[in-house]
């Protein structure tokens, strides 16, 4: 059986309970009845728990659950798990530095007025006081990642990450997550440019064009660039998603994820949408303001298993060529190129645990993957662990 | 300003009375709004394109975008506003792709924020390098007027620094529910602007907006030599 059926079975054997909207709109209710006898939260929760209860803990095996439907399926058991997606141990974190350390940061000046515009992100109706107490410890909580790690700069995005992660988990796990996941998964949104931010964002393109020709076309004639979905991506879609379960769950699906999952789902997002788009007037501004609107109704499960099915299909490294030609119209490559290339060499020498998803390769100019391999044999169980299966150097 | 022609393409055969009404209800002009994150940029564009004072607003990431049509004169125009992430690294490598065929260029400072203001004549150096087309009309607006006892820009400082630019200065509040009208009328000063800047034709402003300071401002936007030096 091929990783492309395999996944697309694995989203139908979890049913609808989490994507109702995609069951109201699918014509053929036989299946749509099935799959909601087949979805059962408890027996989630249950499995969950049993894997829980495990020493040591199987992670792949919880990867898998936070990519499939309904994903990690509450606060309590993200407070858990999501520690352990990211092996960090909650026993074991570091103290927080002073206030005069954490203040006297380069960036500490636009976090805060990031932060206090931040509003939006707590729960309506919450306390004055309390949300002004979290909004305190937001700060803290981004200023101890940016003093911890040098060489990583703050991006106006970077908080809205940061304050799901308060929200769930509290201000000190939530600076062992962030602080991982900025040596990794945000790695590339955090050098002083946003060159590397850039290339991803040249990935959607090629994901596009790969399922629907006519719309990447339609889209190029537009000239509509990528930006629409840069704050999707730096975001992790916490900044357009109004709803923070929403949010949290796609937060599930990218902690167990390949970092350029999060640009496939936008792939995914943009194709579902295509109809709309294409009856659009083909003119920058009329596509960026379509598409720069997440509709907040979206059949979001069905997304993620989009996403999950067209990274099977085109895995990043068949792309890469696309997206780098993609780069390359869209700006002078060769500054960039000399850029790139002095912060290659100058971040290897900072630490050579950190990888970023693009890496240079000098001798061509080319960019390439250096952390995976497609090649990875893909057995038949271990669909999902083909999500989830470069290995970290944590 | 030949990019004003060429909003609109009619590819049917169609009569030409008739194609120069289409164009004409449906001229479209891209006015970018730019400067230091957290002046106002976000809350002036709101204000005008849906009339109030956002309740809560967020940090911009990357570029947003909101439309207005208004009547210019019996016309009925379209403007595009574009507003801009402050930070730094966007402008550097996100904000470039929007700085193509701008009609019209807001920079934004905050009059209780002199950084805000010293850090100008970059934003227009940059615009500039950016920008082929020198000749499109930009202004210079201070906000968070409403902050009195706060103001750390000095009009008469700001309006020397517009002149040297030869832009109009406004100041304005997008906060002030009284100043509302007055957010209305510097886009709209732009819109007439930009509604008469046949290619032809010397660009003139035609409102007349009650503050002598500000009408000041515009005269000698129209009459002055544009000062072209960019040292950065
Ligand atoms: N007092 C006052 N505050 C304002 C005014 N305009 C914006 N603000 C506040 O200034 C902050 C930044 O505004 P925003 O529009 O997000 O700035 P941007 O970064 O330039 O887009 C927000 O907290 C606004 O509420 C104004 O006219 N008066
Ligand atoms: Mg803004």
């Amino acid at each position: 059986m091929t990783a492309v059926k395999e996944i697309s079975m694995i989203s139908k054997r979890f049913g609808d309970e989490f994507c109702s909207e995609e069951a109201s709109k699918n014509n053929n209710s036989r299946q749509s009845v099935k799959r909601n006898k087949e979805f059962n939260k408890s027996e989630k929760w249950q499995n969950i728990e049993k894997t829980l209860e495990q020493d040591p803990v199987d992670v792949s095996s919880l990867k898998q659950f936070a990519i499939s439907p309904g994903g990690l399926l509450d606060d309590e058991l993200r407070k858990e798990i999501w520690p352990k997606l990211l092996d960090v141990d909650v026993d074991n974190i570091p103290p927080k530095p002073g206030i005069e350390v954490l203040h006297g940061h380069r960036d500490y000046n636009q976090v805060v007025l990031d932060v206090n515009r931040s509003l939006k992100r707590f729960p309506p109706g919450m306390d004055e006081n309390i949300r002004l107490g979290l909004q305190d410890q937001l700060v803290d909580l981004i200023m101890r990642v940016l003093v911890n790690h040098d060489e990583l700069h703050y991006y106006q995005g970077y908080h809205d990450i940061c304050v799901t992660f308060l929200l769930v988990v509290g201000e000190d796990v939530a600076f062992a997550l962030v602080d991982k996941l900025s040596l990794n998964h945000l790695r590339d949104f955090m050098d002083a440019n946003m060159d590397r931010t850039k290339h991803i964002l040249n990935y959607l393109y090629p994901i596009v064009g790969k399922s629907n020709p006519e719309l990447r076309e339609f889209m190029e004639r537009s000239e509509v660039g990528t930006v629409f979905s840069l704050s999707w991506l730096i975001t992790w879609y916490g900044h357009v998603l109004n709803d923070l379960r929403q949010i949290v769950r796609f937060y599930d699906f990218f902690i167990a994820c390949h970092p350029l999952m999060p640009i496939y789902l936008a792939a995914a997002i943009v194709l579902h949408r295509a109809d709309e788009i294409l009856a659009c007037e083909c003119e920058m501004c009329f596509v960026h303001g379509l598409l720069s609107k997440i509709p907040q109704d979206l059949p979001f499960e069905q997304l993620i298993s989009k996403a999950g099915d067209l990274y099977l299909q085109y895995p990043p490294a068949d792309l890469a060529y696309d997206a780098i030609l993609n780069f390359q119209k869209t700006q002078s490559y060769a500054k960039a190129r000399s850029k790139n290339l002095q912060k290659f060499t100058r971040n290897k020498k900072i630490d050579k645990k950190h990888w970023f998803i693009f890496d240079h390769d000098r001798k061509n100019g080319f960019l390439k993957f250096t952390f995976w391999t497609v090649t990875t044999a893909v057995v038949s169980a271990a669909v999902i662990a083909y999500l989830r299966s470069f290995e970290w150097e944590w | 300003m030949s990019d004003l022609n060429n909003t609109d393409l009619h590819e049917e055969p169609e009569s030409s009375v008739t194609v120069i009404e289409k164009q004409a209800q449906r001229r479209i002009f891209k006015i970018i709004v730019i400067g230091d994150s957290n002046v106002g940029k976000t809350c002036l564009t709101y204000r005008f394109c849906s009339s109030k004072f956002p309740d809560k607003t967020e940090a911009t990431i990357g570029v947003d975008f909101r439309e207005k049509t208004v009547n210019v004169e019996g016309e009925q125009i379209k403007l595009q506003l574009w507003d801009t992430a402050g930070q730094e690294r966007f402008r550097k490598s996100m904000v470039q792709h929007y700085y193509r065929n701008v009609h019209a260029i807001v920079f934004v400072y905050d009059v209780t924020k002199m950084s805000s203001f010293e850090n100008m004549p970059g934003w227009i150096c940059e615009c500039d390098q950016h920008n082929l087309n020198r000749d499109i009309p930009r202004i210079l607006v201070g906000n968070k007027c409403d902050e009195k006892e706060k103001i750390a820009v000095n009009t008469n400082l700001a309006q020397k620094f517009a002149d040297s630019y030869n832009m109009p200065l406004f100041e304005t509040s997008a906060k002030d529910d009284e100043k509302a009208n007055h957010v209305d009328a510097i886009f709209m000063t732009l819109a007439h602007k930009l509604k008469n800047a046949k290619p032809m034709m010397p660009p003139y402003l035609t409102v007349q907006l009650g503050d002598n300071a500000q009408r000041r401002g515009l005269e000698r936007a129209s009459t002055e030599e544009r000062n072209d030096s960019c040292s950065c």
